[in-house]
């Protein structure tokens, strides 16, 4: 009697599963993004999805969306097996999703957007402008999301057109909405709008919501439920009432694998990597650093500990150049560095892993061999004049460096998008530490990378720090910061929040100065 | 050697697989439209290839023609290597033309050792110039080049035409003679390498470009970086490349080629430039570059077959009266089932990629 009366109060544990994955694994080429995935969204809630980027949930959404069709596995939607991966199916099915690049067109009004691909028409073929504006306004009226059925969508703000979005997937007869990211573009005051949007249509509608972030108060503020995803796969997934912030941070990056200890040898010596109050926006011309100082001694690791999207990426980008610096300077081997191109920073002394290898780190289409040689082609190892490649001692540069680096997968001639993520991974650093530069700056090394592979460039990185090489080192993965760093930064919201030395503080600690606690406000952080 | 030429043959041999049976498959669709307006196709055929090598002067013509459309396809590949998709040569071609024409037309009496090397380069500024245009615009304000440089076809072409045409400024004042510039002099021509054909020795000096070319984009620095900057542009600059000048010069590379193909024309065997220089070669050496994935020696074999299937077919047309428009619709088909075999070879590769991979995690969950 009394369980009875408990299950009816505590309510979710009877509702029905309204998607379940079972046993999801999609692999891409050189990534596995999900890794046997399974778990189950119940009607009416509000399910967050949590996790580093790259770690898999988009990749997840969009196999629910059908844009992806799982390469294991099967994806039940209210009960039935989803038989064709395709969004038109899916929509059938009443999934709803918005992107986090909006698929809207901007000249059409946000009426004719609403019903494009189901528009009203008359006597069959007309369309009907006049009753799409007025199925706009019902919408408007059932949903409580206020828009101008009759504005040009190009020229409201972002977060209204978010509500175009949602509005659209409405309009098709969602009952499970998907938001990828959906408060990357929005201004705080947007943001609360749209939760309120979303506790309305969960509690009025009885529509189920996914939402897609790796904001962790925003999942604390309007989730019911919380999955953690990390390198593909599902980490766990927990009642947001008993999780807090930190819990999810160290679900988020900690893994629970033990590594041997590495020797680490030497004393650090002069200063390599100096950034002084540095100033960066990102692609938005939002500040996404402000006024971060640091330092990096030959023969030290440094590493940076922070949540995704808190402003490392884009101190990375500027110190290898991608990125202009907006403010504040930062010199490499003690040369005033801001304002220079990748190559010319290269030429100071210095080599760099991007943070995502498929975008930034190799061509795909080029051969292994071509991939270690860029950079290196006009050296005269490898080329008369800096112009006739000497092919044959390019050829075995490349078997050997494949060698030295274990790089497997089919010979040094085979196209680089044939390889998986870690040999891939082992291609970029390869290129990269060969330079044998005084500087590495190094972001994600082991992302997207199989146990085997994270070995043996965590022993490759130790090396180059043992050699007397000054290393940069960002990662989302703390067991990764823990192991190799001699020291750790904490960042949050663009600003440095503590700094420690390795084995000065613990992973539920940092997690504190992750979540933006700053010095002395740890609580019992008692250092 | 020969071991590496047949490695790259059984790397390939999908692909060349699938280049056969299409040609075989668009001659064979050509037999049946023969057949159905009522001719032999066996004469036809044997009508074409008459045409072709039927004499040393038409073989002379095939020969020109594979030129023009082996430099025209090279120019469209040298580009692409770099990521940049000229499908202006056609207006860079013209340009080429005209300002070697008119270099050597004011320059007559002159020293034909003087003349003619000038000539060459007022081919290869004027078409280079008209590439750098649409260059700079990309790397600068990332405007399409594929947008910019098919307008700037017409600009090119319409200009050229309206001064030499009718009442234009560069026409010709010579008598009978309805549309075109002064003829450049005779001691500036090229030589005729078979009497009464087109063959000059232009081929002397494609030759040297086709060499240049396929040495530039397969053997040198410079060409791993265009191939680099080409499919990641985001990795060359994170490399330190100078992806801005990569791109830039491929694409003046690229116009400098179509402008002297221009010359070639008028110096080779037109005389004259004409606003009729080009019947849109530049376009036919596109198609020949595509089909053969920017191969540079590929190309140059692909545009022999071209050239032979469009002089034969013109002469099919004399000779038993088939329509030379044949020649246009086996190309397309051609290019059809070419372009239909990349999607059809993709779908079948994911699909045994997907079932292998699925095999494999099978396999590891067993384990």
């Amino acid at each position: 009697m009394r369980c009875a009366f408990f299950l009816a109060k505590g309510g979710k544990t009877l509702q029905e599963s309204i998607v379940r994955f079972d046993n999801i694994s999609m692999q891409f080429p050189g990534v596995l993004a999900n890794d046997k995935v399974s778990f189950d969204i119940k009607k009416g809630e509000v399910f967050a999805l949590v996790g580093e980027n790259g770690a898999g949930k988009s990749t997840l959404m969009n196999i629910l969306y059908g844009i992806h069709e799982p390469t294991d596995g099967a994806v039940y939607i209210n009960g039935h097996k989803v038989e064709k991966f395709s969004p038109k199916e899916a929509i059938a099915m009443g999934v709803g999703m918005v992107h986090q690049h909006f698929m809207l067109v901007p000249s059409f009004t946000v009426a004719q957007n609403i019903v494009m691909s189901k528009e009203p028409r008359r006597m069959g073929i007309f369309y009907d402008l006049k009753e799409a504006n007025r199925e706009t306004e019902r919408l408007v009226r059932e949903y409580g999301l206020e828009v101008e059925p009759e504005a040009k969508v190009g020229e409201i703000s972002v977060g209204l057109q978010q509500r175009v979005e949602i509005l659209k997937t409405l309009y098709r007869g969602a009952d499970i909405l998907i938001l990828d990211e959906p408060t990357a573009v929005l201004t705080p005051q947007e943001t609360e709008e749209l939760f309120a949007v979303i506790r309305r249509i969960v509690k009025e509608k009885q529509m189920t919501v996914i939402i897609i972030t790796h904001k962790l108060y925003e999942v604390m503020n309007i989730s019911d439920r919380v999955g953690v995803m990390r390198r593909g796969e599902l980490v766990g997934v927990e009642e947001t009432k008993n999780v807090d912030e930190r819990i999810l941070a160290s679900m988020m990056v900690g893994r629970e694998v033990l590594f041997d200890h590495i020797e680490k040898t030497g004393e650090p010596g002069e200063v390599k990597i100096k950034a002084d109050n540095l100033y960066v926006t990102d692609n938005r011309g939002l500040l996404a650093v402000s006024g971060v100082s640091l330092e990096v001694k030959a023969g030290e690791v440094l590493g940076i500990a922070a949540i995704e999207g808190n402003g490392q990426s884009e101190l990375i980008e500027a110190l290898t150049g991608i990125r202009p610096v907006q403010r504040g300077s930062f010199y490499i081997c003690g040369a005033k560095a801001d304002g220079m191109n990748p190559g010319q920073i290269r030429k100071l002394g210095a080599a760099h892993i991007p943070e995502d290898r498929v975008a930034t780190g190799v061509s795909l289409k080029s051969t292994i061999t071509e991939n270690l040689i860029v950079g290196k082609e006009k050296l005269p190892a490898f080329s008369k004049y800096k112009l006739h490649l000497k092919q044959s001692s390019i050829a075995r540069y490349a078997r050997e460096v494949a060698e030295k680096f274990d790089i497997r997968g089919g010979g040094v001639d085979i196209k680089t998008e044939d390889l998986s993520g870690g040999n891939m991974q082992k291609v970029v650093v390869a290129r990269e530490f060969s330079f044998d530069t005084p500087v590495l700056i190094v972001a994600q090394p082991t992302r997207g990378v199989d146990i085997g592979a994270i070995e043996f460039i965590h022993k490759q990185i130790i090396d180059k720090r043992n050699q007397g090489c000054a290393i940069l080192l960002v990662s989302a993965d703390l067991d990764e910061i823990f192991r190799l760093s001699d020291r750790i930064i904490t960042m949050f919201e663009g600003r440095v929040t503590g700094e420690f030395k390795s084995g000065e503080i613990d992973k539920m600690e940092i997690s504190y100065y992750m979540t933006g606690h700053r010095d002395g406000e740890g609580g019992e952080n008692d250092k | 050697m020969i071991s590496k030429i047949t490695d790259t043959l059984r790397e390939k041999r999908p692909y060349l697989m699938s280049l056969f049976l299409s040609i075989l498959a668009a001659l064979l669709i050509g037999a049946v439209l023969m057949i159905i307006t009522g001719y032999n196709p066996v004469e036809g055929y044997a009508a074409m290839i008459k045409g072709a090598f039927g004499s040393s002067r038409v073989f002379g013509n095939t020969m020109a023609k594979m030129l023009t459309l082996c430099l025209t396809g090279l120019a469209m590949a040298v580009g692409s290597q770099a990521g940049m998709f000229n499908v202006g040569g056609e207006g860079q071609l013209f340009l080429g033309g005209l300002a070697a024409t008119m270099t050597a037309v004011y320059l007559q009496g002159v020293s034909p050792f003087i003349a003619v090397p000038l000539a060459f380069i007022s081919a290869a500024v004027a078409g280079g110039i008209y590439a750098w245009i649409p260059a700079m615009l990309k790397v600068k304000l990332n405007v399409s080049e594929v947008i910019t440089t098919i307008m700037l076809n017409s600009v090119a072409i319409y200009l050229c035409t309206y001064l030499t045409n009718s009442s234009g400024p560069l026409r010709t004042h010579d008598r009978g003679v309805m549309a075109g510039t002064d003829a450049v002099p005779k001691d500036f021509m090229f030589e005729q390498v078979i009497s009464r054909s087109n063959l000059s020795t232009a081929i002397i000096y494609s030759a040297v470009i086709a060499f240049l070319c396929w040495y530039v984009m397969k053997k040198t620095s410079v060409g791993l970086e265009m191939k680099i900057t080409g499919e990641n542009e985001r990795f060359a600059f994170f490399s330190g490349l100078s992806k801005d000048k990569i791109m830039i010069g491929a694409m003046v590379a690229s116009g400098v080629i179509c402008g002297l193909v221009g010359m070639f024309e008028v110096f080779g065997y037109q005389q004259r430039f004409l606003p009729s220089i080009s019947n849109e070669f530049y376009f036919d050496g596109m198609l020949v570059a595509m089909i053969m994935n920017y191969s540079p020696l590929g190309i140059i074999l692909m545009s022999f077959f071209f050239a032979v299937i469009d002089i034969g077919a013109n002469a099919m047309e004399l000779s038993i009266g088939i329509s030379g428009e044949l020649s246009e619709i086996i190309f397309s088909i051609i290019i059809f089932l070419m372009a239909a075999e990349g999607g059809i070879s993709k779908a079948v590769q994911d699909r045994r990629a997907r079932k292998k991979a699925r095999a494999h995690l099978r396999e590891e969950a067993v384990q």
